[in-house]
């Protein structure tokens, strides 16, 4: 899990924006996007509330609202295709099918009327053309491959029925249906307590050993970050402002945001003597993306705030082993402009 | 450690806290659900008292009871001298005023329509408490010890952030200058960034005035980074209770372990521990409970004991009680002597 996934490009997003029309004008949802998947690989992406890592997952769905919502610029490369010139047809071929998604809160995903055996066939039935029966069948193996005891009972149950992991588990059936090559999840155990989230966690990364899947994980949780992902995506007011493989973030977190997102969190010490250090803060709030500067989104909130800064947006600089930084400060650290 | 040498700000003994469900059929029998169990713990002035658990465990009930927000089936609360749990009318009253709360959520927890001055001053027109000028003062000081600016009295919630609207919850629930504050889950539903904003502002908030605080959270580094001594609650039990430093350092009950070993960590990739014990299956409904521990449906210690008799809440070391058959009278967890131990953990 740890070792540096070299493999082949699965998907390749370029530049991606996108644009919201609001009454107080038009907010910069994603600003210049850019990150790989390549197979078998886990992708971090990490933020607070509005920097857009759910924006960005939506968008590799096809699923921007439009209105108010609207791609205006980048590429969503999946397998040499651009999904951004692809009919509504074709995206419905790819959707849930080579490309799904399991959502934070299981209990408004899932359809509280139909059975959970019904809503896992639908997808069977619709992409591969099973027939309802052959489709019910499949889906008490991929229940019981995702470790829901009884699955032949389960099937005939509604979601209001199971526990909050049992939804979770599955969503994640539902999703796994197709045989997806990359599943996206957002949040997917924020709704979950601690010891159902570990279950859920070791899943997935059991599934994508057994699958060869790639999985890009949605979380604002570093330490699901540390124990899941293989690279990671640092995210502020929609735009990526550090990438790069996980053991790099948390041991040299480069730009000054993700430094503040480490050491803010009250990690737990178990099994030693804990100090009590006061957390650090990062003062400020995210700016409103109506109201973003012409330079750099984190500059009001940065301790080490400098005229240019203020005025111009900073490009991406990439050391050697490929971390990258969108940050004026990695100017003088660092070698390559990209 | 800080535990009692004076006599405890809040005394709980074997607080229990029952609901009636709906019955199923028409004429069907109603069940009871077993919220809060019989659960004790003391809470010395100017210390912080946490109490952890998974949901449905029965903290946040636990905390309601304690504010005399739901009826208590049995048990005593007392608040310094004062029957907490029994008092009525009037005398409830004026004890409320003693004891306040900070909610989770500061979105639904302000009312929309009031201006953020008159929120914070509300407790203090419906107490009674000092005259015109003199709530008006303390509105204002209020605010500026909160790091909102005096100005912001005029704003409605809305025009606030998330963190600075639990800055607002957090000045409303000291307007009273309350002895305990009841803080359940106060961070949970803020951005990380801004969870460390209000844990360090209640800290600073606890040393300048002395404040005793009642910790609910799920969080458990959360937890550790602000509690003095915790109490872990399974099913309307407290299963375990400890300073911060011996519970952490050394779980004595397979649960508080599990439940430390399953938390995401960032330093696990740092390659202190890589291992951890998985719980399978979810907590069992508090409505028909197991005979025995119960833990036992989940535990990878259970023995045949642990399923026929509860376990008592057993002291085994000064400040350090738990409810498990497994720990031994010197205080060795299951987790240390069964073989479980080493193939599952290396910590």
């Amino acid at each position: 899990m740890d070792s540096k996934c070299e493999s082949s490009v699965l998907l390749e997003v370029s530049d991606l924006s996108v644009n919201f029309n609001t009454r107080a004008g038009i907010a910069h949802v994603l600003d210049g996007v850019s990150f790989t998947l390549s197979q078998g690989e886990v992708l971090g992406i990490v933020g607070e509330s509005g920097c857009g890592k759910s924006m960005t997952a939506l968008a590799v769905m096809g699923l921007i609202p439009n209105p108010p919502g609207e791609v205006v610029g980048g590429q969503i490369i999946f397998r040499g295709e651009n999904l951004l010139d692809s009919t509504q047809q074709r995206l419905r071929q790819v959707r849930g099918n080579q490309i799904s998604m399991i959502f934070q809160e299981p209990m408004t995903a899932l359809n509280p009327v139909f059975t959970v055996g019904d809503q896992i066939a639908e997808a069977l039935v619709l992409h591969q053309g099973l027939s309802h029966n052959a489709a019910l069948d499949k889906a008490v193996e991929l229940l019981r491959e995702v470790h829901v005891p009884l699955p032949e009972k389960r099937i005939d149950e509604y979601p209001h029925q199971l526990s909050g992991g049992m939804r979770q588990r599955a969503m994640i059936a539902i999703a796994l249906a197709c045989e997806p090559e990359i599943l996206i999840a957002d949040e997917p155990t924020t709704a979950l307590d601690v010891t159902v989230q570990a279950q859920v966690f070791d899943l997935l990364l059991e599934l994508r050993r057994e699958r060869k899947m790639s999985i890009i994980l949605i979380t604002h949780d570093m330490g699901a970050i540390a124990e899941m992902a293989n690279r990671v995506l640092v995210m502020y007011a929609g735009r990526v402002i550090e990438l790069a493989a996980v053991d790099d973030i948390l041991q040299e977190p480069r730009h000054p945001y993700t430094r503040g997102l480490i050491s803010c969190v009250p990690t737990l010490q178990f099994g030693i003597e804990a100090d009590r250090q006061p957390l650090k803060e990062i003062p400020g709030i995210v700016p409103p993306l109506t109201e973003l500067s012409a330079g750099c989104a984190f500059e009001p909130r940065c301790e080490f705030s400098m005229p240019a800064c203020t005025t111009d947006k900073p490009v991406a600089f990439q050391t050697a082993n490929g971390h990258l930084t969108a940050c004026w400060l990695s100017n003088d650290e660092l070698g390559t402009r990209i | 450690m800080i535990i009692s040498k004076s006599e405890p700000l809040l005394s709980v003994r074997n607080l229990k806290v029952y609901f009636q469900t709906k019955s199923e059929k028409l004429f069907g029998s109603r069940k009871w659900l077993h919220a809060v169990d019989g659960i004790s713990f003391d809470i010395p002035r100017g210390t912080t008292f946490g109490i952890v658990g998974e949901s449905g465990s029965g903290k946040s009930t636990a905390a309601l009871a304690i504010m005399r927000l739901v009826p208590i089936m049995e048990g005593e609360i007392e608040l310094r001298g004062s029957r907490l749990s029994e008092a009525e009318g009037n005398e409830l009253m004026q004890l409320r005023r003693r004891v306040q709360i900070i909610f989770q959520d500061p979105y639904s927890s302000l009312n929309p329509r009031m201006r953020a001055g008159a929120i914070v001053r509300e407790p203090l027109d419906l107490m009674n408490i000092g005259d015109r000028d003199q709530r008006d003062g303390r509105v204002a000081d209020l605010f500026q010890k909160v790091g909102l600016r005096m100005e912001q009295r005029a704003l409605f919630p809305h025009q606030f952030s998330g963190g600075q609207r639990q800055r607002i919850g957090v000045a409303r629930a000291l307007a009273s200058q309350p002895d305990l504050i009841v803080c359940d889950e106060p961070v949970s539903a803020l951005d990380v960034a801004i969870q460390a904003q209000i844990l360090n502002l209640l800290r600073k908030l606890q040393e300048e005035f002395h404040l005793t605080y009642l910790f609910i959270s799920h969080d458990l580094g959360v937890v550790q980074h602000i509690c003095d001594d915790i109490g872990v609650m399974y099913l309307g039990e407290i299963v375990e209770q400890a300073d911060r430093i011996a519970l952490f350092k050394r779980p004595l009950h397979p649960y508080t372990w599990a439940l430390l070993s399953a938390v995401p960590s960032m330093d696990r990739r740092r390659g202190k521990n890589k291992h951890r014990v998985r719980l399978k299956g979810d907590p069992p409904s508090p409505i028909d409970l197991p005979q025995g521990c119960r833990f036992a449906g989940r535990c990878p210690f259970v023995r045949n004991i642990c399923r026929e008799k509860a376990p008592v809440h057993r002291q085994i070391f000064p400040h350090h009680w738990v409810s498990c058959h497994r720990v031994s009278d010197d205080g060795i967890p299951p987790h240390e002597t069964d073989d479980y131990a080493d193939q599952q953990t290396a910590i």
